[in-house]
């Protein structure tokens, strides 16, 4: 059929783009970890103290996060508070369940994420390819200007989306959100593109050219499907960024339109009793989709970090 | 198979197109076809990013509204009062958060990193778990710390009271003096996760056998740690201490959920100073005037960024 049904197997890239965004060695296959083989009893202990203190640090909240979320609504107004729930209950979560609003807010969510995800993809593999394969005038400047442009604040670029959505009736929509989103989701995913489509080689490239394949059709029926991982990756992690985002969805969006974070804010903040474990119960459901999609990207991650992209 | 048996085969099924695109009249030359794939790109960037940052510096010169049309040009008026105004306050304020939350996540995964670079056991696992407070959104790591430095349920007074570090339970959020500490913590609770596996990828390529050799001849741990480890995570340390100050000096998120820049402004920082003023107080020019003197500091972090990434980049 296509020249694509032949090919070897070529190297999946396994670690993108350890390159971008500086000086990150790439770690070699299978190496021996950096630690020592013999380790002495001084360095033993200082290892296990450095892991209860900061590993305390990291996990106590998260078991807070869990206990709220399970304990009656009438106990969590005690002082001191119990460590552990006396009778948990899913009570938290149920209610919920019942909250018709909150769906609201989860299917704005996942439509506003996933078309950011789809719509970053899409014009990024271009430019990524662009950046990759080609040498002109002006693509280095212009590949560190995309790289830079991420980290204009977002505070500020609001001061003209707002006006500018509004002056086209776009404010509340979800057109607004996701070209808002593609801001911080497009660089991100032009520069870990980029990092995989450097490690298909030229010649493969090459051999197609040379056998009639139009460019645009190499990039479709070889470069593509070759970067499938990449392509997967790179939108998981526009998805997440989108999911995350809070202050687009709070200032271009009313509540018909607002995705979760700031919905989670409008429905639970500033009353005169916080529904702290409906809102610890909330907080767990809203993370749960970035943890799935980062456990399917746990392979990518450090390369996908160095382009720039996780911000916090 | 190899790329030339490939080559070789596919030539033959494909002479039929091969001939067809001959005859396409008027090629692209490849300059033109890069630059054709780069267009949907440059135009959204162009528009979304490129156009309104400017736009918005732009409106440092000028007395405009959110809500009002029209705007009249003012000069430098805006800069001006902006300078003698909030300037310094926010300018010490943001860096304390900033430079709060790039130190201590520093410290901290840094020190995860090593601790779990070592063969303890469940090093694996705990790896996993730390990565947790770095997955929740930004709004679920202001709630649960909302509720953690809560004034007169959260278990953080409960904690320091059982260890007899306070006497009285506080308002950590709201008061002035607590604030910033309080909003720096939960900062720092999001980030260490990140610095920790940036970290722990870098350790993972000091070669074993350069400590093997140097332990033989006697050097102990410290003096391993300090000539050999330290100097190969240059380049990595550098990285990420840069990246999180550039994310950090315009963070948003935790500390407009968490006190809104207040109490009395005592964690106002850049970002939320430029967000209160133009969605709060729709004053359009003053934001932008803050803005244009937020942009010339960032602007010289990003290009320091830039510069380190093109080293790290040969082509």
């Amino acid at each position: 059929m296509s020249a694509t049904t032949q090919l070897p197997a070529t190297p999946t890239p396994s670690t993108p783009s350890s390159r971008v965004g500086g000086g990150t060695p790439r770690p070699p296959q299978r190496l021996r970890r950096g630690g020592l083989r013999s380790e002495r009893p001084g360095v033993r202990i200082a290892a296990w103290a450095t892991v209860i203190v900061c590993g305390g640090f990291g996990l106590l909240p998260v078991y807070w996060l869990l206990a709220t979320s399970l304990t009656p609504r009438d106990q969590v107004f005690a002082y001191p508070p119990r460590f552990f729930p006396a009778a948990p209950t899913l009570d938290a979560f149920a209610s919920l369940a019942a909250n018709e609003q909150l769906f609201g807010y989860l299917r704005n969510s996942v439509i506003v994420s996933v078309i950011t995800a789809v719509l970053s993809v899409l014009v990024s593999a271009y430019m990524g390819y662009s950046f990759s394969k080609f040498r002109y005038r002006g693509r280095r400047s212009l590949m560190y200007l995309v790289l830079a442009s991420q980290m204009f604040p977002q505070a500020l670029l609001l001061v003209t989306l707002y006006s500018v959505f509004s002056a086209y009736n776009l404010l509340n929509t979800y057109t607004a959100l996701v070209l808002s989103f593609t801001t911080f989701t497009l660089p991100l995913c032009v520069w870990m593109l980029k990092g995989f489509f450097d490690t298909i080689p030229d010649e493969l490239i090459e051999a197609a050219r040379v056998d009639g394949a139009s460019r645009l059709r190499i990039i479709h029926s070889i470069v593509l499907p070759l970067a499938a991982p990449g392509l997967i990756a790179a939108g998981l992690f526009a998805f997440v960024r989108g999911w995350n985002d809070f202050v687009f969805a709070l200032t271009l969006a009313g509540p018909e339109k607002q995705t979760l974070p700031p919905g989670l804010v409008n429905t639970f903040i500033g009353e005169a009793s916080t529904a702290w474990p409906e809102l610890m119960a909330a907080s767990l459901v809203v993370s749960l989709p970035v943890a799935i999609a980062f456990i399917a990207l746990q392979k990518y991650l450090v390369g996908g970090l160095t382009a720039g992209a996780v911000k916090g | 198979m190899t790329h030339r048996d490939v080559a070789m085969s596919s030539s033959q099924t494909h002479t039929l197109e091969h001939r067809k695109s001959q005859t396409t009249p008027r090629r692209l030359s490849d300059g033109q076809f890069a630059v054709l794939l780069l267009l949907p790109g440059v135009a959204l960037l162009a528009g979304v990013v490129l156009y309104p940052l400017i736009a918005a510096l732009v409106t440092a010169f000028f007395e405009q509204s959110l809500v009002l049309p029209g705007r009249t040009f003012v000069g430098l008026q805006n800069v001006v009062e902006v300078l003698q105004g909030d300037f310094l306050r926010l300018l010490r304020q943001t860096m304390v958060f900033t430079l709060g939350t790039t130190i201590l996540p520093f410290v901290i995964g840094f020190a995860l990193a090593l601790a779990l670079n070592t063969r303890i056991r469940g090093a694996k696992v705990l790896r996993g778990l730390m990565l947790i407070p770095w997955l929740v959104p930004g709004v679920v790591v202001s709630f649960l710390w909302m509720w953690i430095f809560n004034a007169n349920y959260g278990v953080m007074n409960a904690l320091l009271q059982g260890l007899g570090l306070v006497d009285d339970p506080q308002a950590w959020l709201a008061q002035p003096g607590t604030a910033m500490g309080a909003v720096i913590l939960a900062k720092t609770w999001q980030s260490f996760p990140w610095m920790m596996v940036m970290l722990l990828a870098g350790l993972q390529t000091v070669p074993v056998e350069l400590h093997e050799a140097a332990e033989m001849d006697g050097a102990g741990t410290v003096r391993r740690f300090f000539s050999i480890t330290l100097p190969h995570l240059k380049g990595i340390v550098g990285l990420v201490v840069l990246l999180e100050f550039i994310w950090n000096f315009q963070h948003f998120d935790i500390i407009y959920v968490l006190t809104g820049g207040g109490p009395a402004g005592a964690t106002q920082t850049f970002a939320t100073a430029v967000y209160e003023t133009a969605f709060q107080g729709y004053d359009l020019g003053k934001a932008g005037a803050l803005g244009l003197l937020w942009m010339v500091l960032l602007m010289a972090l990003v290009v320091v960024y830039v510069r380190f990434s093109e080293k790290g980049e040969e082509r």
